[in-house]
Formats: C-alpha cells, structure tokens, sequence
C-alpha cells in the first residue's frame, strides 16, 4: 500500500480522490449512538412501566423495533434524495450515497422483520402474520434486493449509477403505496401506538422512545460514514492500480 | 408530444406483430396453460370451489402474461437495432415512452378480449357478465397501470446484462400493490357480497397507481431511455 501511494504521487497526474469522511467524527458518532441506544434500553426495561395490556412484557421490544423501522425508511429516503441529486447533477457522490443508504436500508430492514417476527410470536402466538407493516417491509427487502441486482447486471459506470438513481426513486414512491394496498386486505394486527388521540404512553416509555430512536438514528448516520469511507477507500484503490497498469 | 409521430409508432409495433404473431399468440397460450395449472393446483381436496381465489388468480395470470410480452417490447427493437433509429427520429422521448406503452396496452387488450370469456367459463360462470361495467372500469385502470410502470422498469432493463431474468425481479414487487387492488376488486364483484364503495375504492386507488407511474415516467424517461 505505501510503495503503491509513493508511485501514484510520483506521476504527473494528480489523484482524483473522493473525500473520505473524516474517521474521528464517524467514531464520535457512533459512540454517541451506543450511549443513547444503551440509554434507551435502561430506561424502558427497567424505569419505564411494564405493558398493562396483554402484550406485556414483549411490549418492550418496541422500543428497538420501532426506532429500527423507522431508521429503514429513513435510508430509503436519504437513498431517494442521492437519487434525485445524482440524476440532476452527475455527480458520483450521490450515487455511492445511494448505494451506502440502499444497503443500510436493507440491513435496517432485515433487523425490522426478525424483531417484528419475534413480536409477533409473543404477542399474537405465530411467527408469521401477514399484516400490513410487516408485509411491506418484506415487499421493500425484496424491492431493494433488485436494487443490487439491477446494478449488478449493468457493466457501464455511468448507466449503472443512472440506473440505480431511477430505480431508487421508483421504489420509494412505491413503499407508501404497498402499504396503503396493503389496506385493502383483512384487518392487520399491528398495535397502533401513535394514534390522532395522541400517543397514549407514559413519559418513561416516551423517554425509551426517543433515546430509542435518535440512538438509531445516529448508529444509521455513523454506519453511513462508515460506508462511504470504504467506497472512497476502494475507489482510491481503484485509481491506484489503474496507475500501476493492474 | 407529436400525435402524428405517437401514431406511427403504435403502428409499426401493430403491424409488426400482425404480421409475425409471435408475442400475443404466445401470451394468450401462457394465459390459457396458467388458467388450468390453478385449476389442477387449487382443486386438490375434490369439488372445491374456486370462487373464493378467483379474483386473485385473474390477476397473477394476467400480471405474468403481461410479463411475456413486456419483456419482448423491447426486444426487437434493441436486437434489430431499431432502437437507434427511433433515439435519431426527431421525436420527444416521452412519445415513444407513450407510443410502446400504448402498443403494450394493445396486446395486453387483446389476450384478455379472449382470456376474459374463457376464464369466465372455466371459473365464474355468469357471475361477470353481472357487473360488466365495474369489471371493465377495473380492467382498464389495472391494464394502464401495468403498461406503464412494465413499459418503464422494461425500458431500464432492455440494456442491461441479464434483462428478461430481471424485469421480473424488479417489476413483481412494484405491481404487488396493483394486484392486491385488482384482485380485491374482482372478488369483490364476483362474489357479489361486497357493495360498489369498495369497489369504488379500489378503482380510485388505481387510478392514483396508475396517475403516479405515469408522472414517474414523464420524470425520468429521458434518463431511461439513455442517449
């Protein structure tokens, strides 16, 4: 590695490098993220009140299931708005945005399906419902999953980051949508905990909430920078074994 | 949009299936087999009615017919490089978007024409003719929404490594929510419990569907369709 940065600085032609982001900041992040997430779970598995209503005990699992799927939306979101900025501008930093939030976004999204399976066995007794939430994020894995696929089949640099940009727009307008479609099946399960009439909770469960959620939030924006940092790493790479003739 | 240049494009893609036949007669086959497939793979436990799954399975058959004829559309048309040919026309990329997903709806049109009458035979006897214009309604706004999102995702894949392996791959899942409003629909009227607001409901939601893929393409078909 420094042989090869000393022969890449040596020639004529200076080194068009992606800005990483900075190391210290992405750890300041996801330490941050650690303590609120920690914090969260202190406060709602031994402060905040256990559930009066049958769910019980389980109930506590809201408090990372929740803040997980949002988070999910979340990158699908930053994903939608890389994508309308790389297809305005043509720059390739929006396009890595978008490929390092899709990713996140499936990671987030796996995570909401194994925590709302393990939900749904303690509070409605099977493993599997097909409810309206659970199922769209199930239908958004697979979508996203063909994100990949797609780039995957496409061997121009240009066209595969075009590609991705169009396709991650169509599938983010497309999730609000499966979920309304989602309505017209047989009633779902899902507790409605934020409902017009407020949110019902007690400040304590509020509290596990929010930690809960601005936790994962900022674990999303860490884990991001992460990401970023080792695409503009192989990109480095890339640039450097173009040098040498590799 | 030029109306004269939108016209000629459906016809070429008219007559040129006229005079090969190639996609619908293979997409009314697929229909027809798919029919008989449920039948066989639904009526195991003996006499059983079907009645209860067949809106849904209309629409899974209509869906992947469609598949078929999607994903040669635009087969030709890279393969005999006439896609070249229509990029240097002096015509606005949204015609053509307009003129292929309007020769898409044609076909689609045409094998349901058939498919209707003899699924009805084989699964509802009677039971549309009933409610023929809500069914209809249902078909028209269900088959402009296939056409359009299946004419832009076929677009993005035509140029692609593996593209008739992956329009399905990313297609399917964007049509789910189409197919739960179609099928929803069409059960609906064939059993005849629900009342027309539900119905209503699901016509509208297809009708946004179909609005928003439409708006979608007119966004970003510049982009892909490529250079």
């Amino acid at each position: 590695m420094q042989s090869a940065t000393t022969v890449a600085a040596g020639s004529d032609q200076s080194v068009a490098r992606p800005a990483a982001p900075r190391l210290a900041t992405t750890g300041a992040i996801l330490a941050a993220a650690a303590a609120l997430l920690a914090a969260g779970v202190l406060v709602g598995f031994w402060i905040a009140p256990t559930d009066a209503s049958t769910l019980g005990f389980s109930q506590k699992i809201f408090y990372i299931h929740a803040p997980i799927a949002e988070t999910a939306l979340l990158a699908y979101g930053v994903a939608f708005v890389a994508a309308i900025l790389y297809l305005r501008r043509g720059d390739a930093r929006y396009d890595r945005l978008g490929v390092a939030a899709v990713r996140l976004g499936l990671l987030f999204s796996a995570l909401v399906m194994i925590t709302g399976v393990v939900w749904g066995r303690a509070a409605w007794g099977v493993w599997w419902a097909w409810e309206p939430r659970l199922t769209t994020f199930l239908l958004a894995c697979l979508l996203y999953s063909g994100y990949f696929v797609l780039r995957g089949s496409v061997d121009d640099e240009a066209r595969r980051a075009t590609y991705g940009a169009l396709f991650a727009i169509i599938a983010f307008v497309d999730v609000p949508i499966t979920f309304f479609a989602t309505r017209f099946l047989p009633a779902g399960l899902h507790p409605v905990v934020i409902g017009p009439s407020g949110s019902g909770m007690d400040y304590r469960d509020l509290i596990a909430f929010v930690a809960g959620l601005a936790g994962m939030t900022l674990l999303f924006v860490g884990l991001l920078r992460v990401e970023l940092g080792i695409e503009s790493l192989h990109e480095q790479l890339r640039e450097l074994k173009y040098r040498l003739g590799r | 949009m030029g109306w004269r240049q939108f016209k000629a494009m459906v016809r070429k893609d008219v007559v040129s299936e006229l005079r090969t036949r190639e996609t619908v007669v293979s997409m009314f086959l697929f229909v027809v087999l798919a029919m008989i497939v449920f039948h066989y793979a639904f009526t195991v436990s003996g006499g059983g009615r079907l009645s209860f799954y067949t809106g849904g399975m209309l629409w899974v058959v209509f869906v992947f017919g469609a598949l078929l004829g999607l994903n040669r559309s635009f087969a030709h048309e890279k393969d005999d490089g006439c896609l070249d040919g229509l990029l240097l026309c002096p015509v606005d990329r949204m015609t053509i978007y307009l003129a292929k997903m309007t020769a898409n709806l044609i076909f689609l049109g045409a094998i349901q024409v058939v498919a209707v009458p003899v699924f009805a035979l084989f699964f509802a006897s009677g039971r549309i003719a009933t409610h023929l214009p809500a069914f209809l309604a249902l078909v028209v706004l269900a088959d402009l929404g296939i056409a359009a999102l299946g004419t832009l995702l076929a677009t993005i894949t035509m140029n692609t490594r593996s593209r008739d392996l992956l329009l399905p791959i990313v297609f399917l899942p964007l049509v789910i929510p189409l197919l739960i409003a179609a099928a929803s629909g069409t059960s609906a009227l064939l059993s005849g419990a629900a009342g027309a607001p539900s119905v209503l409901g699901r016509l509208a939601f297809l009708l946004v569907y179909d609005g928003v893929f439409l708006v979608l393409a007119y966004g970003t078909y510049d982009v892909a369709i490529g250079e």
